[in-house]
């Protein structure tokens, strides 16, 4: 199997550069997801791994070969599609064999592998339908399973569950897991959904504007991100922020009566800083705390989410430890630890 | 009392009639409607009743305008047979229309695919200039295109009738417009899966806009086949010519035989309706997109 490494890889339409130079390096057998908002590039970098999309500028290896300008076909990868791509004209079992069928494989040797993809999918009797025959789930497995008959050193995935309802999305987010375990290859996968993104990868690459903004673990960029994008986009609900200002190595929080709260982050005094504070992180005990009223209270039976602001200023999201008897009105004392406060300067970059 | 009785009265009348030229007007509507879509289906179906029923009429008979079924059918055919060398014209318009249809088939639809699908900074300009070409007529192109065909000694010949069709802008255009439906994913797909640009138009393309390719058969078959004005230039010797050709000229005769020039006519059109009927659904298909 192989891992792959990205140098200074560039994309540019006409003069507008859309991939601004991503290094990266994904060892063999990883399973990587590249999250980002709508328009970041992750799409457009899958494609240009792929092979569909030419690179502008930089090197892509797969495995130790030089891959920019190899056929797509010939880059040991497979990619399974958004809307699946599968071919509406031929049946399962025609769509699985394609790719063998034109590599020249014997007839006998397709059928065996078509059979074994089949069988880790468990489309054994879809074989003979055709694509409109088939649900959004099994669209999505055979699209997977025509991944696998080509025995691909790479697998590619672009935001394969976006079509699907969210029931079905839990599953497949399941299967593929648990598909990268039984096949043990290289799998890079797209979505903008942070919590696929969080729930499958063993590394993230956080893109934006096409931009590697961080590379790490799902809990490394939970807990330590290095910017206020990244504190942003991962973690569901989202990160509070809240405006503040260094003094005296502890920072002031100007919207909630200018309360002091203590921190080991350490930067000169007047320096205006951004604190980011995780739902999760307003508990009991906590020895700081902000006076709030509730605006809106979402229960979700396992989890109580309230919504709360101070005076008129920014709503906070507050995981309240599921305390169901919190109503809209309430006055609330979200009490939090201080040092589970991450803080940013102005240019969003993380204060350690 | 009664000032309010008639006024409820008025009330109550003025309710109904309020409701009354509603219906009427709607029904009115509806009269007209059907009024001017029986008139014209008739307009449509008149000329071929007329004909079909005048197939079996003797020619005086057609001449004084008789509109019902006669039993003069097989005298009409036979007459047909005897006048003019029927295999050998139907050969003829058969061979131009089908070897038209799949030569303009081939290289319009690869001109529509290419046209989508491969991005240039050209692409639209030449385009714009070949919908601009739609705007000129026949009758403008038809001198220099015999003087062409002349120079390349293709006079009298099928070659010369079928090379100026075979890159169809509306054809080139209606392919353009249906690919756009086709998703683009196949054919990346199709790209991963090892196939080069011809094999996924063949493998992949193809198949799956086989609406589209129907409908556009329907639509190249009936322009070669009705062809006249063209064949009529080119071609000059009577082996060569085609249904159209020998079908109208039966009507320049000193005394035309209606009865004939009507089965003649009958045979003419057969071959349409049965290539309409016979891709009729994948016809209505192919018109809404190919592609769901």
């Amino acid at each position: 199997m192989s891992g792959l490494k990205l140098r200074g890889v560039r994309k540019s339409f006409g003069s507008v550069e859309v991939i601004k130079g991503v290094d990266l390096d994904i060892a063999s057998k990883e399973f990587v997801v590249f999250v980002g908002p709508s328009g970041c590039g992750k799409s457009t970098l899958l494609r240009m791994i792929a092979g569909l999309e030419a690179i502008t500028g930089g090197e892509l290896h797969i495995g130790d070969e030089l891959m920019n300008d190899v056929d797509p076909s010939k880059r040991g990868i497979a990619m399974v599609f958004q809307t699946y791509a599968l071919y509406p004209h031929m049946t399962v079992r025609e769509n699985m064999g394609f790719a063998l069928r034109f590599a020249k494989v014997p007839k006998d040797e397709i059928k065996r592998q078509v059979d074994e993809a089949a069988r880790i999918l468990e489309l054994g009797p879809l074989m003979d339908r055709r694509p409109k025959e088939l649900s959004g789930g099994q669209r999505q497995r055979v699209a997977i399973g025509r991944a696998i008959v080509r025995h691909p050193e790479v697998f590619l995935f672009d935001e394969p569950l976006s079509n699907l309802d969210a029931e079905l999305r839990v599953h497949m987010r399941i299967e593929i897991a648990r598909l990268h375990k039984e096949l043990k290859t290289t799998i890079i996968y797209v979505t903008h959904d942070q919590v696929e993104a969080m729930t499958l990868a063993d590394k993230i690459v956080v893109l934006r504007d096409g931009v590697v903004e961080q590379v790490g673990t799902p809990l490394q960029l939970y807990d330590n991100p290095d910017n206020l994008f990244v504190a942003g986009f991962i973690g569901s609900p989202k990160m509070n922020f809240l405006k503040g200002i260094m003094e005296n190595g502890a920072v002031r929080l100007p919207d909630y009566e200018n309360r002091i709260v203590p921190t080991g982050v350490r930067a000169a005094d007047g320096t205006p800083v951004t604190v980011g504070i995780r739902p999760e992180h307003f508990k009991e005990g906590g020895s700081a705390a902000l006076p709030l009223t509730v605006d809106i209270v979402e229960h979700l039976g396992g989890e109580t989410y309230a919504y709360a602001r101070h005076g008129n200023g920014d709503l906070l999201t507050l995981a309240t430890g599921n305390d169901r008897a919190v109503g809209s009105g309430d006055s609330y004392e979200a009490k939090f630890d201080p040092a589970s406060m991450l803080i940013f300067d102005a240019g969003g970059l993380r204060i350690r | 009392m009664t000032t309010t009785e008639t006024s409820a009265g008025v009330v109550r009348r003025s309710t109904t009639s309020a409701m009354n030229p509603h219906i009427l007007f709607r029904s009115l509507q509806r009269a007209l409607l059907y009024i001017a879509l029986s008139i014209a289906a008739f307009i449509s179906i008149f000329p071929f009743y007329w004909m079909v029923v005048g197939s079996t009429n003797t020619s005086p008979d057609i001449a004084h305008g008789k509109a019902s079924p006669g039993s003069y059918l097989f005298q009409n055919v036979a007459a047909f047979f005897a006048t003019v060398d029927v295999p050998r014209m139907f050969w003829n318009s058969a061979l131009l229309a089908l070897v038209g249809v799949a030569l303009t088939l081939i290289v319009s639809s690869l001109a529509g695919y290419g046209f989508e699908m491969f991005k240039s900074r050209f692409r639209d300009r030449i385009f714009g200039f070949l919908l601009l070409m739609l705007s000129i007529p026949f009758a403008a192109l038809m001198v220099p295109l015999f003087i062409m065909m002349s120079n390349l000694k293709l006079i009298n010949t099928f070659t010369a009738v079928l090379l100026p069709g075979i890159a169809s802008i509306f054809i080139i255009f209606y392919f353009r417009q249906a690919t756009k439906a086709f998703p683009g994913e196949l054919r990346d797909a199709a790209r991963i899966d090892g196939l080069n640009e011809w094999q996924i138009f063949v493998y992949v393309y193809l198949p799956v806009m086989r609406s589209t390719y129907a409908a556009a058969i329907i639509i190249i078959f009936m322009a070669n086949w009705n062809s006249y004005l063209w064949p009529l230039i080119i071609l000059i010797t009577e082996e060569n010519k085609t249904v159209t050709l020998i079908v109208s000229a039966l009507s320049y005769a000193y005394v035309p035989d209606y009865g004939v020039i009507m089965i003649s006519a009958v045979f003419a059109t057969l071959p349409t309706v049965l290539i309409f009927f016979l891709l009729q659904r994948r016809f209505v298909e192919g018109m809404l997109g190919s592609v769901k």
